[in-house]
């Protein structure tokens, strides 16, 4: 007779929590788990990182011009070359790239990424003047850099102290001698600086939010490079291994300076200090995320929302025509999504991700639309990281075994999710690989 | 030009019609391909006709009904005949290259076109009433077997239309030779000399206005056209509305202006009501649809009233701006039923609720809805357009006989920018759906046929002697009213294309508007 064996219990894992009843309760336990609010798949894994490439090589463009534009173009009356950064803006080594950098990001170099300067010579058509590749718009296009600046500029109060700063007397002392100085020998300007100077002044603040995002995307463009690089090499796993790739640089550039400097005959005018402390994570980075991601405008572009018919929100914390929102399908006909992002993009396109979209859909056809949704997948997975900075800054770590913190941490990121209950939210889209 | 050329107008889609069903395999595109090769050599001998007119054909049939096999180009009937042969090739070019059960689709294509060439041809009333009866069966076949869910009870409603439409007029016809008290006979010169009591004469042109009134149509006889031409394949509706219902028109021209000329005179004023009230009806009904297909079925309707409304007119100008309609709107409504059978193609609807943001440039069908708007700016009457010198000339030539009828139609005829405006604005623009825009782009080897249709929609707009020269001789030869201060300020020069016109009566009434 055999004695019956009592089955033994397999050790299970109590939840310290109960599960969310939140409607994004599956992505919350997502990040809750250290995951990102995309799906970790190996496609994901391989859209997210092409399309940061294809994204990395005009944001080294746009940071070097945005810089030439708040530093040494700034109050030209009629700034008709802005978008021809001098050789030196194009030369200027990258704080996260080269051999002379203090906090090495990317191994590449230091000067603007060869695939970019190649594309300034013979852009979509062949090699002439660059005039005449600006007038054929076969270029970068700055006017989406211009645009993010001034979603920031527009929606202003988003953390930080950057924008109080602006309304400081500090700053209205530094932006004075700065207009004063630059135009010097321009008796016209000057009649008109005394006249009219809150309308300069507005001006220089729009060039102080021109040289922060310039020095927010200087970051951004060697972290992506080098996720690019390490993905060729095979170095990321899955999608929450970019994510924490993004988390680990965000925290090791967050206390970068942010400023302002203008160069004006030589002499260098600082109307954002360095000494005032601006840091890239809280006056740059979720400014720049709340701004583009999640807010930007409601009348950029040919689709115009009406106001009157309720369809634009009283409060600007509310608005929600950023790329995490965007229908990427109306091209050409709306401001967002990103469309001329999406062009530039379209030019940098690694090859594993063309072969992706030419199976796919209307394949060569419809590469725009494919990548525009790419990158909102990407764009997701960067707000991702975001949050989970803002979490391990603000609130507790994810494998903390205090209930209490665990409580506080649901509640940060159910806030969170909140902000994707609207049906204009791609979230629920892009937790599906057919959205295409 | 020897008149065996006649012959083989009818023998190429006659020997298609019994061939195809023989062939070894059912490969769509080659059974297609063959078809269409079929069409495009009747479309060639047609312009070999037009280069160099035949001589009539004389053939006896059945001498002892008076039935003849005689066959004929004039004027009047050319343009149709190559009108025909045209729709009926980029018809058959326009149907799906899975298209099922092909051998049998094809040859009732072909078959369909053997009846309308067939009637245009006839120079017989009782071999065009032969051959407007043929077309009712392959047609009905079409809608029965290749339509859309509701095909059957279309096929049901087409084909009983059509029988009272052929019944009526096979009575008309018959009556027409029977009362003649200069003997029996059916040809058109009988006819045209014949000589019949003022009542006979009504009841003739009774009949006859029913029978071709069910087959344009016209309101209120118009019950099935809705039905059908929101079920049929796109194909067989290309053919409906471009060239089959345009043998109403030609009947009432033929038969009502041509053979029966006083009595047509003296109840055109009822005619014209009836064309203005099938225009407003048509246009405003147009504009309350929620299908595009039905939608296209109305706006049909609605430019059918035009037609009637300057066949009513009879004047020199209103009965070329008629032809000029007749070609302008087979050309046309082929090109909308082109279009929209493209978009059903690909997004498996024709609801416009449904539809929205297909100008969309890379996900939506941006070419095709291109097309789309030309043909309804070309129905709109756009100047520019085959519809504009169509639209001016029922316009120009109908206001000195019935100048509220035609403002009424003038009214109607804004409609339709109303319609097309607002079909516009919901399908083309707006936003794309996420979740139903997974579709291909239309091909090139798809759009052709749209594509030529569309050519020749702004070529006989910006020429339109392409529209009026076939007929010019003809028309006026028939018309019953003349237009002073137009025709004499700007005499008509072009030389006439064919024979002699077939009826010289023109003779206005007295109490009537001359």
């Amino acid at each position: 007779m055999t004695t019956p064996i009592a089955p033994v219990a397999e050790p299970t894992t109590t939840p310290l929590i109960p599960p969310s009843q939140h409607r994004w309760a599956e992505v919350i336990h997502r990040l809750e788990a250290g995951g990102s609010m995309l799906p970790d798949t190996p496609e994901n894994l391989m859209q997210i990182i092409g399309i940061y490439k294809a994204y990395a090589v005009p944001m080294d463009f746009y940071w070097r011009d945005l810089l030439y534009i708040a530093e040494q173009v700034f109050l030209d009356p009629l700034p008709a070359f802005k978008y021809f950064p001098s050789q030196e803006y194009l030369d200027l080594p990258n704080s996260y790239a080269g051999d002379q950098s203090q906090l090495r990001i990317w191994r590449g170099g230091e000067k603007a990424h060869p695939e970019l300067l190649e594309f300034m010579a013979k852009g979509e058509t062949t090699q002439m003047p660059k005039l005449l590749h600006h007038l054929w718009h076969d270029r970068i296009n700055m006017e989406f850099a211009e645009a993010c600046m001034q979603a920031m500029l527009w929606h202003q109060n988003m953390g930080g102290r950057f924008n109080d700063y602006l309304a400081s007397d500090a700053y209205r002392n530094n932006a004075d001698r700065a207009i004063k100085a630059y135009f010097k020998r321009n008796p016209v300007m000057l009649g008109l600086y005394k006249l009219f100077p809150e309308m300069f002044l507005e001006k220089v603040k729009q060039l102080s939010y021109t040289a922060n995002l310039g020095l927010f995307w200087e970051v951004m463009a060697p972290v992506f490079f080098e996720m690019s690089d390490i993905y060729d090499e095979g170095g990321f796993k899955g999608v929450p291994d970019a994510m924490d790739f993004l988390v680990n640089g965000i925290f090791a550039v967050a206390g970068r300076p942010i400023y302002h400097h203008a160069f004006i005959d030589g002499e260098c005018f600082e109307i954002i200090p360095k000494s005032e402390g601006f840091t890239w994570l809280y006056e740059a980075a979720l400014p720049y995320v709340e701004a583009v991601f999640y807010r930007t405008s409601p009348f950029r572009g040919t689709k115009s929302y009406n106001a009157q018919a309720g369809q634009v929100p009283a409060d600007q914390a509310d608005f929600h025509y950023g790329i995490l929102y965007a229908d990427v399908f109306p091209v050409g006909s709306a401001g967002i999504p990103p469309t001329l992002l999406m062009q530039d993009m379209l030019h940098f396109l690694p090859s594993y991700l063309k072969e992706l979209y030419r199976k796919h859909e209307r394949g060569e056809e419809d590469q725009l639309i494919q990548l525009g949704v790419t990158f909102q997948r990407s764009m997701y997975n960067v707000t991702s990281a975001v949050i989970q900075a803002l979490r391990a800054a603000l609130l507790y770590p994810l494998d903390d075994t205090d209930p209490e913190h665990l409580l506080a941490n649901r509640r940060f990121f159910e806030a969170q999710m909140d902000r994707f209950l609207r049906p204009e939210a791609r979230l629920g889209a892009i937790q599906s690989q057919d959205y295409r | 030009m020897a008149p065996s050329f006649l012959l083989l107008l009818l023998l190429l889609p006659l020997a298609g019609t019994l061939l195809l069903p023989l062939l070894p395999g059912a490969d769509p595109v080659r059974v297609r391909s063959l078809a269409a090769l079929a069409a495009a050599g009747q479309l060639l001998v047609g312009l070999l006709c037009w280069r160099q007119a035949p001589a009539d054909l004389h053939l006896p049939w059945v001498p002892k009904l008076g039935l003849e096999l005689e066959l004929g180009l004039d004027g009047l009937s050319l343009p149709l005949v190559l009108l025909t042969a045209l729709l009926t090739l980029v018809a058959i070019l326009s149907a799906p290259a899975d298209q099922s059960r092909p051998r049998l689709f094809f040859s009732l294509m072909l078959a369909t076109n053997l009846g309308v060439m067939g009637a245009f041809l006839a120079r017989n009333a009782l071999l065009f009433v032969l051959a407007f009866e043929l077309v009712l069966i392959p047609t009905t076949l079409l809608v029965a077997i290749w339509g859309r869910e509701r095909r059957a009870g279309a096929a049901i409603r087409f084909l009983l239309f059509g029988a009272v439409s052929g019944l009526s007029l096979l009575a008309g016809v018959l009556a027409f030779g029977w009362l003649n008290a200069k003997g029996l006979g059916f040809g058109f010169d009988d006819l045209a000399q014949a000589d019949l009591s003022p009542s006979a004469q009504r009841w003739i042109l009774a009949l006859l206005l029913l029978g071709f009134g069910l087959k344009l149509p016209i309101v209120p006889l118009h019950g099935w056209q809705p039905l059908t031409y929101g079920q049929a394949p796109t194909p067989v509706v290309m053919l409906l509305g471009g060239a089959v219902s345009k043998l109403g028109a030609y009947g009432l021209l033929r038969f009502g202006v041509g053979f029966l000329p006083d009595t047509w005179a003296a109840w055109s004023p009822w005619i014209a009501a009836a064309g203005a009230l099938s225009a407003v009806y048509g246009a405003l009904n147009a504009i309350a649809q929620s299908d595009i297909r039905r939608l296209m079925a109305y706006s049909s309707l609605g430019h059918m009233g035009l037609l009637v409304l300057a066949l009513a007119a009879a004047t020199p100008l209103s009965l070329q701006g008629a032809v000029a309609q007749i070609l302008a709107h087979g050309l046309i409504v082929a090109l909308l039923f082109a279009c929209v059978g493209l978009i059903e193609r690909r997004t498996g609807t024709t609801s416009i609720p449904e539809l929205s943001g297909l100008l969309n440039p890379l996900r939506g069908l941006p070419f095709t809805l291109g097309m789309l708007l030309l043909a309804l700016m070309a129905a709109a009457g756009i100047p520019g357009l085959a519809g504009f010198p169509a639209e001016l000339l029922v316009f120009e030539g109908s206001w000195t006989v019935f100048p509220r009828a035609t403002l009424v139609s003038l009214i109607a005829s804004g409609f339709t920018a109303v319609y097309a405006v607002r079909l516009f604005n919901r399908v083309g623009f707006g936003r794309l759906d996420n979740d139903r825009a997974h579709w291909q782009s239309t091909r090139w080897s798809e759009r052709a046929p749209a594509l030529l249709l569309t050519l020749l929609v702004i070529g006989a707009g910006l020429w339109p002697t392409a529209l009026t020269g076939w007929s010019e001789a003809t028309t006026r030869s028939l018309a019953l009213r003349s237009q002073p201060f137009l025709y004499a300020s700007a005499p008509l020069t072009t030389a006439a294309l064919t024979a002699t016109p077939l009826t010289t009566v023109a003779v206005a009434p007295e109490l009537l508007p001359s």
